[in-house]
């Protein structure tokens, strides 16, 4: 459990970076792979774009609020 | 010696020696140079070990895209986290003055009294410098294989990888030397300024490759970074204004609040 601890500081040490990003690989994982969302294919930059900025726009807005 | 080839080969490897190389720099300046030269030089020797037992077989046997996909989402979470905590510093919800600046006096303390402190090698700083050198090293061989290939079996004969070795070895000389003569004015940067650069381009070089991996073709391709980075770097100014604002609305909240409690 440490050494899993440790590899989570090290690498982000931060739940909602870690889900966010997680999560958005995992449906770009999708759209790169099922052939029924391949229109999807040409959006894959700008997806990316976006959910990087919403999850970090997410972890600002909860130490904001935090600091309240 | 097929000067095309050559020719072709430095471009295509000279961009590739850029990417990694700023990497190299930033974490040379904003961790430690130790860490830095440590995760080059563990790189390429990693490289060297693959190059060598693989040969021209490397393009079959590495996966590339998915060692890009693994990168990227990994520069991605180095990224985001440096720019929350540069994010958060600049909108005054962290302290400036946190426990690395601390740590940093201490060491400058030392050093004014004439002592020294060797710099230790920081994980962070050595897996960010190996997995960018790793990759683009390997970016570059596959340009080399691939370019010297080509013209080796048009032509039928003549040392098409030998002339695609020698493009990629002068750009990353040139580029090396580039990043050393950069090096000292880099370093009069503002800290806090230098590691929101920093997540900055963490987060676009994550970004970018994260999505090659997904075999998405960006735009321009690779000059399309520079692009990644002016989106990514004004998103974070707006992120910054509006904490700020946030801020100031919370302080004057707790002011009347105050005000109102010491009311008679």
């Amino acid at each position: 459990m440490k050494t899993l601890k440790a590899i989570y500081n090290f690498i982000v040490g931060d739940m909602i970076i870690l889900v966010g990003i997680l999560i958005i690989a995992i449906v770009l994982g999708l759209i790169a792979n099922i052939g029924a969302l391949a229109p999807l294919r040409v959006a894959i930059g700008p997806i990316l774009i976006v959910a990087a900025l919403a999850t970090l726009s997410a972890t600002l807005y909860r130490e904001a609020r935090g600091k309240r | 010696m097929e000067w095309a080839i050559a020719s072709a080969s430095f471009l295509a490897s000279a961009v590739e020696f850029v990417e990694a190389f700023t990497i190299v720099l930033v974490v040379g300046i904003t961790i430690n140079w130790r860490s830095s030269l440590v995760g080059a030089f563990a790189a390429a020797a990693t490289l060297a070990v693959i190059i060598g037992t693989l040969g021209v077989a490397l393009v079959k046997w590495v996966p590339l895209g998915d060692l890009r996909l693994f990168v990227g989402i990994i520069l991605i979470l180095f990224g985001l986290k440096w720019l929350k905590k540069a994010i958060l510093r600049y909108s005054g919800l962290k302290a400036l003055h946190d426990e690395e600046a601390i740590f940093e006096e201490t060491m400058a303390e030392v050093r004014a009294r004439g002592g020294t402190i060797a710099p230790r090698v920081h994980p962070f700083g050595v897996a960010l410098s190996y997995k960018a050198v790793l990759l683009e090293g390997l970016e570059v061989a596959f340009i080399v294989i691939t370019f010297g290939s080509s013209i080796q079996s048009a032509a039928g004969n003549g040392n098409g990888i030998g002339s695609a070795a020698i493009g990629a070895a002068v750009a990353g000389v040139l580029v090396i030397t580039a990043g050393v003569l950069v090096k000292a004015p880099l370093t009069k940067v503002p800290e806090n300024t230098l590691k929101f650069v920093v997540g900055v381009m963490l987060t676009s070089f994550g970004t970018f490759w994260a999505a090659e991996g997904f075999n998405y073709n960006w735009p321009l391709t690779d000059a399309f970074i520079p692009i990644l980075a002016v989106i990514f770097l004004a998103a974070s100014y707006l992120l910054v204004l509006f904490l700020k604002q946030q801020k100031r609305r919370q302080l004057a909240a707790s002011k009347a609040q105050v005000m109102e409690e010491v009311r008679p």
